[in-house]
Order: C-alpha cells, then structure tokens, then sequence
C-alpha cells in the first residue's frame, strides 16, 4: 500500500548569523548549504497493516510524510501510496488519504467545527451515509458536540486535536498519516482515539502510518515499525521483533525461605558473570542481563538451581530502551546508519 | 461532484453561505471593521471636499467627477476584498509558518482551497456599499445618463477591475514562496493601488505610465470612470487584454511558486 | 516597581528592536513607499490647486509653502511609524503580555526603549531620503535657522506624542479582537487630524475648530507651523508647544491611567 523506493529529500538551508553584527552582515549576503533529510530510504508497508515510523528528532520522519502525503517532491528515489505517486498526482491521493499534522492545524480557523466538518463533506463526497455513521461515532467517542459553534482558533490545543482527527477519518480514507495526534489530548480523550483508529482498521481495513513522542500511543495502536536514523531504514518489521533487539534482558522472581533479599544479589552477581541483581521496591528481586554474554536458560537454570522460585517473570524490554540503544548506535542497525 | 466545475460552484456557493453566518456570529468584530472603514472613506471624501473649496476643478475635474471615481474604485476593490483576503495571509504567514501545506492535502484546486477560507470577507462588502453609494450620489449630481450599452458594460468593468486588483495581490503573494513572507512587497503594491482613486491627469508622466502599464491600476477605476464620465474609450479598449495578461502572469508566478513549494516545502 | 525606572534594564529591548527591524530589511522599503505615495498624492492634489505660483493662495500658503508642508508632514509620519501599536496589540492578543508582566521592568518603558531605535533607523534611512527626493524633484521652502530649531524640538515632542497614541491603540486589544480596524481607524483620523492630507488651516470652520483642540495637531502642524515661520512672533510659537506639552502630558498620564486598569484586569481575569 505504501512503497519507498530510495527516497531522498535534500535542503538548501540559509545560514543567519547571530547577534546584531551577524542581522547586519546577513543584509549583505546570505550562505547555503545542502541538508540531506532522508537519504535513500526504501519500504513497503502492506495494505491494512498498522506501522509506527520511528525516529529520533530530526530523522527525516516529517519530511518522509510530507514526500507520502504529496505535499513534497522527492530530490530522488519515488514513492506510491496505493499505486499513485504522491506529488505527481497529488488530488487524486488527496482523496485516498487522512492528514493529521499535530503541530499545525488543517481545519477553518475562523470556522467552526460543524461548518468545517460541512466543507469536507463536500470537498469530498462524502456519502450521507458514511457522514452519519462517522459523526456518530465521533460523538461516542470524541464527544464532538461538545466543540460547539466556536471557532477552531479559539479552542484549546487538545480540542482543536480532536476535530483534527475525525476531519482525518470524516471520509473514510484508505490511509492515515498522522504526525504527533495525541498532542494535548489527556489519558481518556487517547484511549478513544486509539480505539478510533483501531476500529477504523478493524472495519474498513485502513492503513495506519504513524508517528509520535507517545510510545504507549505506539503500543496501542501499531503492530509494525519503521526505525530511522540519520536519514536511514534501521529496522523495519513486526513491534515484536523490535523489541527482542535489546541488548539487555531481566528477569523478575520471588523465592521461599533460604538467604534474605540481600544475599540473593550478592550470590547472583558472584555466579552468574556480566549480570546485576536488585532489589525492587515490592521486595522481589530482578536481573538484568546481556544478551550476548548469557542465554536466558543459563540465567534460569542458575535461578532454579539455587533459590526455591515462588513466583517469576521474564518482562518485555521496552520501546523506550531499545529506542535509545539505537540512537545511541548500540543496535546494529540494516545498514550502517551515518549522518548525512 | 467538487471536481467539476458545478460542484465546484456548489462548494463556493456553500462557503459563501458559512461565510454569512460567521459575519453575524462576529457582529462587534464587523461592525467596528467597517466603521475603521468608513472613516477613512468619510475622511478622504472630506479631504476631497475641502480641496473643491477653494478651486472649482482640478486637472479638469469637478468635485463630484472625482468623487464618481473614487467610487468605481471603492468597487473594484471590495469585490476583490470580498474573496481574495486570504492572500495577505499567504504573502503574511502561512509559508513562513508552514501552514500552508493544508491545501495541498485536500482533493481540490490548491488555490481555490487557500481563498475558501475567506469567502465574503465582510471588510468588502463596506467598500461595496461606500462605493455604490458614492457612484450612484455623484452620478445623479453629475445628472449622468448612461445608456443601455455602458449599463451592459457596468458589471463587466467593476469585474474586469476586481480581477487586476487579484492578479496584482496574487502575483506578490506568490512571491512569498521564495522570500517566506511578502508582506512588504504586497503592502507596497497595495499603497500604489491609493493613486488609481485620484484622477491620473494630477501625476507626473513617469508615475501614470507605471499605473497604466507596469501595475495597471489605471484600468480598475480611471478608465472605466473616465469611459462612464467622458464616453472617452482610448483607454478602456486595452481592458480587455490587460486583465487577460495580468490574471495570466499572476497565475504563472502562482504555480511556480507552488512546485517550488514542493521541491523546498518551504 | 522602583527598581522598574533602572534605564539601563531597557537597553537590551532597545538592541533587540534594532535587530528585529533590521531583519526585515524590506520593512523600510515599505515604508518608503507607503509615505513617498502619500506624500506624492496629496503633493500633486495640492499643486493644482496652487496651480498659479505667483503669490500666496487659500490659507497664505505659496505653491512651496504647502508642498514643504505636505512633504515634512510625511517625513514626520515616519518618524511616528514606531510600530509601538502593531506589536502591543499583537501580544495582547496572543496573551504574550501574561509573560510581559512577569519581568522586572515596566512594559510601556520596554515598548518605548525598543520604539526609539526604530524612529532613528526610520528616521535616517527613509525620512531623510524622502525629503531628500522630494526636495529633489520640486522646489521647496528653506526655513528660518530659529525655526528649523523650533520645528526640531516640537518633532522631539511629536514623536513622544506618536508613541502615547500607538500605544493607546495597541491597549485596544484588551477589549476587542479586531485591532486591525483599530489600527485602520487611528491611521485615517491621524492622518486626517494631523493634517497629513489636508492641511489644517485649509479646514472649514467647524472642523478648524475641532481639529485645534485634538491632541493630532501636534503631530504635524504644530511642527510645521513653526518650521514654516506661520506664527506671531514668541507669543504664537509659545502657544503651540504650549498645546504640544499639554497634550503629551495628558497623553502619558492617560496611558499610565489606562495601563494600571489593563493590567488590573489581566490580573482578575489572568488573560
């Protein structure tokens, strides 16, 4: 459904000196340079599949959103979103998609949301049908009346969020993009978009493109990722599989009888070399481990052999670690990742 | 349906409407517009006054000839007012923000998008009314007696001379896709546009000729005034071609500007 | 509120303004524009009414007396562009003036330290080139040594005034949205009152009468009433800085009045 095949976007970014002799001498003259953005990036996400685009600030995932949306040319390479290039044959993608750019807004901004909600219908075409049963379902979910008839420049940031993402989903689009939607949005108001878009997807098979500071957003909605860095694919597949990439794993137990708490960490970290043990808050005891130097049946077996388990857990290494593992170059990445 | 040129009508025709019922939803927001508006109107009108107090004509026109031009003016430019405001917002903000992706991502003609979102701008609608009044107030002093044909002309002109006054603001608008905001430049352009309400005869030769020929705002207001007044249509002959050329030019800076905006997306 | 009047605290709003104008270069150009288009039409009204250049004409002004007139009261008029209203009215609306208020110095002096380098760079780099072209182009009036230093001190005064009015008008935000009409509105009656388009003395009685007693006059001309010697003796060139001083007081204190009630507000309603 999305494809990128070497995509790459370069900048030409002027340079302003600071201060007030730098305003003075940029009157004079002005210096380039060329950014490389995205550099060669290539993909293809299927039709229905739910895909988190990760990356660091400044890693090309805007940009990659803008190239797939067709509001951006690629300085190389070329993209398809259900077969059509983007930005060659942008109306007709624009009627394929739903856009939610967080930080900016798309709706009217003297208008208010019913009146905006009208206009699309009409940009649109969308059915009678479609409308109502979409409208509904926002005021189930998104409690879209509460909005009123004020206009979109006057509502709060999470209010103006929630019109944002049912104008993206009003028409039934075969895609998503959206970059940061849960920006302002409280714990509740999340919840109901995630089920928003899970029901999307659910019902109508959409195809979500997603990306967001909020990895809970991440682990609730997607089932896929895309990792960049420095402009380059560094993983692509299932969450799953991302997350198997730490390069540390732990495992969490409570024991019967024999030594206290303390003893046990100080027996772990003498037999079993490379691993930490500690003592959690609750009173259990947890291992971090290298999954290089130790296989998780070496660390079981140990536990097994010398403390009587009552209770033990092995928990998933989270996104946020692994994420800043691969930032920091510690995973090896598909390519090597260099900066542009 | 909005893909075609009916359900495009039908969409313009709808925004219209909301447009209607956002200028009662902000009656005080309005109502102190056109009065900042009228003022400055009554006050030019005033100052006109005063100069006819102590001559009875200037460069050959009477008081009230001037003030039939200065209405042909007013029209011109609130029709243009009426739809195309949010070209200011364009040369203003909305590249230098980012903003203006928005009208790339909806199914329909990016320009007509931009413009949707100040459809009968009420800012207009105060310039429409000054300026009919003026017209109709001078022309019946001036005891004018148009026949069926400068009747038949009447709205083509007043469009004719909309449509100079949108290239114009098009075409410096379009410039903020290379320089971020154009502001300035539009601001200028619009601060020469203040000479097409006086009679051209008071400039220097140089000044009438950059009005005429280079931002034709002789053709939005003096022209057909003159034509209207005199029957004079030396001038007015050229209308036709300096609207085409001049929508034309603007357009052209407007989609280069566009597939710039692409390229940088900035 | 003491440690307020420090003048050293307002003079990295001074550079900084300096530095904002000078960013965007093309600014002057528009102002250049903007004035050298008003001065040239009201310029070339004007001269064809005193089509005639033998003699004095309407109110005892000579062809050159009253393009001297029209043009200095552009000259002025860009030395008032302090942009004091734009950015007031912008901050009150984007609720930017909550922040304002948190710092140890008074907002109208900050407004005023980061206006005055903007007048001298307008000043300089438009007004001067301005009369300059004018000056150029058509014959105008050499004033009286003793005048031009009376005109110099009343401008001094004037821009002082422009300030006061910029920032009443920039307060406007605090009650309504639509400052742009505003805006729009002060331009038009300033331009009226200060006799930018007419002047003055060309007035009908009624509006003579109410123009002499608006604050606007001393804008425009009272300045050029005493560059263009059109006072008697010591006495009349008295009475109008007389008028000048009088309203600038007013001004300030009324600005200090309305400022006080602003920020009282702001602090019940917190923006």
């Amino acid at each position: 459904m999305i494809v990128a095949e070497g995509l790459t976007k370069d900048f030409r970014i002027a340079e302003r000196r600071p201060g007030l002799v730098g305003s003075l001498a940029t009157l004079l003259s002005r210096e380039h340079r060329t950014v490389r953005a995205v550099d060669g990036i290539s993909f293809a996400l299927p039709a229905g599949s739910k895909t988190a685009y990760i990356g660091a600030n400044g890693a090309g995932k805007s940009t990659t959103i803008k190239m797939l949306t067709g509001i951006m040319t690629p300085t190389a390479g070329r993209c398809l979103v259900d077969g059509i290039e983007p930005y060659r044959d942008r109306r007709r993608n624009a009627r394929a998609i739903g856009v939610v750019f967080g930080q900016r807004s798309q709706l009217w901004w003297d208008l208010s949301v019913p009146d905006s909600f009208q206009i699309l219908r009409r940009v649109y075409d969308i059915p009678d049908t479609v409308y109502a049963r979409n409208l509904a379902l926002y005021r189930e979910l998104l409690d879209i009346d509460a909005l009123g008839t004020t206009p979109v420049r006057q509502l709060s940031l999470g209010q103006r969020m929630r019109a944002e993402i049912a104008a993206s989903l009003l028409h039934d689009p075969k895609v998503v993009f959206w970059d940061e939607p849960t920006i302002g949005l409280d714990m509740v108001l999340k919840e109901a978009v995630r089920t928003l878009v899970n029901r999307a997807h659910a019902e109508l098979g959409t195809t979500v493109l997603l990306t967001s500071h909020d990895l809970s957003d991440i682990a609730a909605i997607c089932d896929d990722a895309l990792v960049v860095d420095g402009g380059r694919v560094v993983h692509q597949g299932t969450l799953h599989d991302l997350l198997r990439r730490a390069d540390r794993r732990s495992v969490v137990f409570e024991h019967r009888g024999g030594p206290g708490p303390d003893a046990v960490v100080r027996a772990i970290g003498a037999g079993l070399p490379g691993a930490t043990a500690s003592v959690t808050p609750e009173g259990r005891v947890r291992v971090d481990y290298p999954a290089d130097a130790l296989t998780s049946r070496q660390v079981l077996g140990f536990l097994l052999d010398r403390f009587e388990l009552a209770d033990c857990y092995a928990p998933e290494p989270d996104l946020e670690t692994v994420l800043r593992q691969i930032y920091r170059g510690g995973v090896p990445a598909a390519r090597d990742g260099g900066a542009a | 349906m909005s893909a075609t040129p009916g359900g495009r009508l039908r969409l313009a025709l709808f925004l219209g409407g909301v447009g209607l019922h956002r200028l009662a939803a902000y009656r005080l927001d309005f109502l102190l517009g056109s009065g900042a508006f009228l003022i400055r109107v009554g006050l030019q009108t005033v100052a006109v006054g005063v100069v006819f107090r102590h001559v009875p004509a200037v460069a050959g026109w009477s008081y009230h000839q001037v003030l039939f031009l200065l209405g042909c003016a007013l029209l011109t430019r609130g029709l243009d007012h009426l739809f195309t405001d949010q070209l200011w917002e364009l040369s203003r903000k909305l590249i230098q923000r980012g903003e203006f992706y928005r009208y790339l991502i909806r199914p329909v003609d990016p320009l007509f998008a931009l413009l949707s979102e100040r459809f009968f701008h009420p800012d207009g609608i105060g310039e429409l009314a000054v300026g009919a009044f003026l017209v109709v107030w001078s022309g019946t002093a001036l005891g004018l007696d148009p026949g069926p044909l400068q009747w038949a002309l009447v709205p083509l002109l007043i469009l004719a001379g909309a449509l100079i006054h949108a290239s114009v603001k098009l075409f410096f608008a379009s410039l903020s896709f290379w320089t971020v905001t154009s502001m300035p430049a539009l601001q200028t352009a619009t601060q020469l546009s203040e000479f097409a309400g006086y009679p051209l005869d008071l400039y220097h030769a140089s000044l009438r000729t950059l009005l005429t020929w280079v931002l034709p705002f002789a053709f939005t207001a003096y022209a057909p005034a003159v034509y209207l007044l005199h029957g004079d249509t030396g001038l007015l002959r050229w209308l036709p071609a300096v609207t085409g050329l001049s929508l034309l030019a603007a357009l052209a800076l407007w989609r280069r500007g566009l597939s710039r905006y692409e390229m940088t997306g900035s | 509120m003491r440690t307020a009047l420090r003048p050293g605290r307002y003079l990295p709003f001074a550079t900084s303004g300096l530095q904002t104008l000078l960013q965007y270069r093309s600014t002057f150009l528009v102002t250049g524009v903007t004035a050298a288009a008003g001065a040239a039409v009201t310029v070339f009204l004007w001269r064809a009414v005193y089509a005639d250049p033998t003699g004095p004409g309407p109110g005892g002004f000579t062809r050159e007396s009253i393009t001297t007139y029209l043009v200095v009261a552009q000259v002025l008029a860009v030395a008032h562009a302090n942009r004091v209203d734009d950015e007031v009215a912008a901050e009150v609306y984007r609720g930017d003036i909550a922040v304002a208020l948190t710092r140890p110095v008074s907002y109208p002096l900050v407004r005023l330290a980061a206006g005055l380098p903007v007048v001298a760079a307008n000043t300089a780099l438009v007004g001067v080139p301005l009369l300059v072209l004018f000056a150029a182009l058509v014959p105008l009036t050499v004033p009286a040594p003793a005048d031009a230093a009376l005109f110099l001190l009343s401008a001094v005064l004037s821009v002082l005034l422009a300030f006061c009015v910029n920032l009443l008008t920039g307060m406007a935000g605090f009650v309504t949205t639509n400052t742009w009409g505003v805006r729009m509105a002060k331009q038009g009656v300033v331009a009226f009152f200060a006799g930018q388009t007419v002047p003055l003395d060309l007035l009908p009685g009624p509006l003579r009468a109410l123009a002499s007693v608006l604050p606007f006059r001393a804008m425009a001309d009272g300045p050029l009433t005493l560059l263009l010697g059109r006072y008697e003796g010591a006495a009349g060139a008295a009475a109008v800085l007389g008028h000048q001083l009088a309203w600038t007081a007013g001004l300030v204190l009324l600005c200090a009045v309305l400022w006080r009630a602003a920020v009282a507000r702001l602090e019940v309603l917190g923006g």
